[in-house]
């Protein structure tokens, strides 16, 4: 089900290819992600799970999750959400574990631009998303060269999949669209000293800020100065019953679907989450042409902006509060969902349930900050429910407590895009503050407070609170633990 | 609320504490408290591969492997719990004279013990046990299909869960601070919730054995070395034995999950408590995996990570009573094969410190050994 006429968007597609599915031959854009190819082709059940057989789809389309996995070309468990379709492949269904491969393994041929020790950075960023190409563009301006490491085939983060437009000041990039802002960000570091790898994993950070990569199969090793954690955040999953079945999506893996891949997730949808992503994907999903059955949301209120719930009210689409999703219903993939009423203490009240014909269910029910990175360096931790989970203990200029190691955007905390550059920036700006020692101190002060400002602003009003609270209480942590900078 | 008085403390729980207090607990002394600084199994057990081997190159080691094994055989009976206990063997590789000339003795030596070993040629090894290992270099093997591996986590929780049902307390979280003496006996142990007074304490810390000794006055031979492994996604099962090479220093076994687990020491680690992972080891390891095992070339590592060896100047463990401390009981030093021989040495320590007369003699293994003269070791050591 390829997305034919968008109102925003136009999708660059690369040449048509053929490939094998089980033995059947099917055609797809090179380049685009296996899982996205097949999805197009109607495949939705990629895999079944090793205890109990049951099948599985893709969730977080964004190389987390392992939903995806499956047999290519003779190797198992490959994670067809983000490995690049390309012609001849020979992908099949796993079932199970996976058999150990039968197939002599071959490097791809080294790259000479990309030698296995690839030396020293002074500043090293993890993740092109708005936080870690804004902290590049804050320390690339100050002379600091920086290289950026994303393992996605385009930097961008998740704002290649933003096609609505931002809210803030004109400073903030508000009125611009999130797919458009990255465009902007790409083009400032144009000039700088900073260098993006995309395409390439973090394996892992060591001591001495030592990084391993994996690029194209190809192992790498990179020391830093200097590491800014940029990491994003993960989807969080619901659990009811059925929620594994093919067809229950992350928010972000809808967007990715179908605002990159431009594939429609299903014909008609129940979104779970009224907070301003789940009402910004169910905007996002009727822009696509995709029917939106409902937005259930647990709390009594809408969480988002209300210009976000007005427009999809508009388009007819119930926002059911004070609701929750019982159970999907199908067995190879969601063919309904139950949904009922909830009473102030959460609990379903009986009677009120209603079957909805839907054949997709996105979550947008919140997303955890990645701090897997942070753990491996020994950067202290703490669980703030109000930031998302599990962060890396931070200062107000973003500094862990791992000397050298900075932390910005959903990795820090989840907020939004806005927040993030913001974030990044300040990140980037305490950085170059410990790696240039002769910078005009006056000068570095005021811009690290022209960005704290910004995040003020930004965080102000009712919205704001839950960020406000959990970066309090960060500093209280970093005051006791040290971090701070 | 912690007790604040027992019959007996037991400190660490890792494989041997939580055997040791199911056993003590067996034998009817149930007023037992276990104290654990962090989790079950946190430190060494959770961290060692789960090889069960009964090849030693001494007569001592190797009977008391196979009363291990024999034990170990009806563990998931007697405790009710499945641990994952699976006989598929040791596959153990020889690449130089040295290890042929050590292996020719160790087997002559083990088949007189009545042990299943036997010697396999480079052929018989692709044959009959393992089809995807490299043979290249491999001068011969010898193999023991009684051998075995089991889920340590699992082990740890089974003995923990079997001592509770039979009125032991396990307290988590709670650190050792001081082992009280008076006039030369154990009165109590000091933790972080406070003191229990008790008359017997059993010292199962690894290698936090040694400062928890000390705070009695006892220096323990015990020196702490980093060990580092890795595992790799799961796979259906394409091979059974733990396979292992002293001369590489590798050991490498796939787990019921499908992982393939594994590790090699490094002869230049440096002593000190360690537990980083790094990323030499993540290289070199993967790089002999894969020398090892070509297959594996394709097959993704999913996490890495370090333990601690509590190794003696012998790499035998310390057992049993502690000379000028009365009721002070140690049971650490084991050297890197505490999980192997858990359950047979936590039943014989229970006994000593029950004071009753333990099946095997274990004098041989007291610290004492330490001040009476050189020791020699056992060569069979990863």
């Amino acid at each position: 089900m390829r997305i034919r006429q968008h109102p925003i968007l136009e999708f660059e597609k690369g040449p048509l290819i053929e490939f094998e599915h089980d033995g059947r031959k099917l055609t797809g854009h090179e380049g685009e992600s296996i899982a996205a190819a097949l999805h197009a082709a109607g495949v939705r059940v990629l895999r079944h799970s090793i205890r109990l057989d049951r099948p599985r789809g893709f969730f977080c389309a964004i190389g987390r999750c392992s939903s995806c996995l499956m047999t290519v070309d003779g190797v198992p468990n490959v994670m067809t959400c983000v490995t690049p379709l390309k012609a001849g492949m020979r992908i099949e269904t796993q079932t199970g574990k996976g058999i150990i491969p039968d197939v002599r393994f071959t490097h791809p041929p080294a790259d000479p631009d990309y030698p296995r020790d690839l030396g020293n950075v002074p500043l090293a960023i993890v993740g092109a998303g708005p936080a870690g190409l804004s902290a590049a563009i804050a320390a690339g301006r100050l002379g600091v060269e920086c290289v950026v490491i994303d393992e996605n085939a385009v930097p961008g983060g998740q704002l290649i999949k933003q096609t609505h437009m931002f809210f803030g000041s004109k400073e903030h990039h508000a009125r611009v669209r999130g797919i458009d802002i990255g465009e902007i960000l790409l083009k400032e570091i144009e000039d700088l000293p900073v260098s993006v790898i995309t395409g390439t994993t973090v394996l892992g950070l060591y001591a001495d800020r030592v990084l391993a990569l994996l690029r194209n199969d190809r192992f790498h090793r990179l020391t830093s100065d200097s590491i800014i954690l940029a990491t994003g955040a993960s989807e969080n999953m619901l659990a009811f019953p059925n929620s594994d079945l093919p067809g229950v999506y992350g928010a972000g893996a809808v967007q990715t679907l179908m605002n990159v891949d431009g594939v429609a997730p299903g014909k008609r949808v129940l979104m779970i989450g009224a907070g301003n992503i789940g009402l910004i994907v169910s905007y996002q999903l009727l822009q696509a042409g995709v029917e939106v059955a409902a937005v259930v949301e647990g709390l009594p209120e809408i969480g988002g902006y209300h210009v976000h719930a007005a427009k999809v009210v508009r388009a007819g689409v119930p926002i059911l509060t004070s609701h929750t999703i019982l159970r999907a219903l199908g067995t190879e993939h969601v063919e309904g969902a139950v949904i009922s009423q909830i009473d102030p203490q959460w609990c379903p009240i009986e009677g009120t349930e209603v079957e909805l014909d839907v054949d997709t269910i996105c979550l947008a029910v919140g997303l955890t900050p990645n701090c897997e990175l942070g753990s491996q360096l020994g950067c202290e931790e703490a669980f703030v429910a109000e930031l998302g989970g599990r962060v890396s203990i931070h200062g107000a200029g973003l500094a862990t407590t791992v000397e050298g190691v900075y932390i910005a955007g959903d990795a820090s905390g989840i907020e939004e895009a806005s927040t993030a550059m913001l974030e990044g920036r300040l990140a980037g700006l305490s950085a170059a503050g410990r790696l240039l020692p002769d910078l005009d101190r006056n000068e570095l002060a005021r811009l690290k407070k022209e960005a704290s400002e910004g995040l003020r602003t930004l965080r102000a009003g009712p919205f704001g609170e839950h960020a406000r609270a959990g970066k309090r209480k960060m500093l209280e942590l970093a005051g006791v633990r040290g971090g701070d900078s | 609320m912690m007790k604040s008085r027992a019959e007996c403390v037991i400190i660490g729980g890792g494989v041997v504490g939580t055997a040791i207090a199911y056993y003590l607990a067996k034998g009817g002394m149930t007023d037992c408290v276990l104290v654990e600084a962090d989790y079950l199994s946190s430190g060494a057990t959770g961290r060692c591969g789960g090889g069960i081997r009964q090849q030693w190159s001494t007569e001592a080691n190797t009977r008391l492997a196979i009363e291990s094994v024999r034990e170990f055989s009806s563990l998931e009976d007697e405790l009710g719990a499945d641990i994952e206990f699976l006989q598929g063997g040791y596959l153990i590789l020889a690449y130089t004279d040295e290890d042929v000339a050590q292996f020719e003795k160790n087997v002559a030596l083990q088949q007189g013990l009545g042990l299943d070993v036997s010697i396999l040629t480079p052929d018989e090894i692709t044959e009959r046990v393992v089809p995807q290992l490299n043979t290249d270099g491999v001068r011969m093997a010898t193999y023991c299909p009684s051998d075995a591996s089991a889920n340590p986590f699992l082990t740890t929780t089974a003995y923990a869960n079997a001592a509770r049902r039979l009125g032991v307390e396990i307290e988590l979280f709670t650190p050792v601070t001081r082992v009280l003496t008076e006039h030369g006996k154990v009165t109590g142990v000091e933790t972080s919730k406070g003191t229990i007074s008790t008359p017997l304490v059993v010292n199962v810390a690894g290698s936090h054995s040694v400062p928890i000794a000390a705070t009695a006055g006892v220096n323990l031979p015990i020196t702490p070395y980093r060990r580092q492994i890795l595992v790799t996604e799961p796979l259906e099962r394409f091979f059974h034995p733990m396979i292992i090479s002293f001369s590489l220093g590798i050991y490498f076994r796939q787990v019921r999950h499908g992982s393939v687990i594994g590790g090699f020491g490094d002869p230049d680690e440096p002593a000190g408590f360690n537990q980083t992972s790094s990323l030499e080891f993540l290289t070199t390891m993967s790089s002999k995996l894969a020398f090892l095992m070509p297959r594996l070339r394709s097959v993704k590592i999913v996490r890495q990570w370090g333990g601690m060896y509590d190794l003696t100047p012998d790499a035998q463990p310390i057992l049993g009573e502690t000379d000028g401390v009365e009721g002070f009981f140690q049971a650490s030093g084991f050297s890197g094969h505490g999980f192997m021989i858990a359950p047979k040495v936590a039943m014989l320590v229970a006994q000593v410190v029950a004071g009753q007369k333990p099946d095997l003699d274990i004098s041989r293994l007291n610290a004492r050994r330490f001040a009476e003269g050189p020791v020699t070791t056992d060569r069979s050591v990863v």
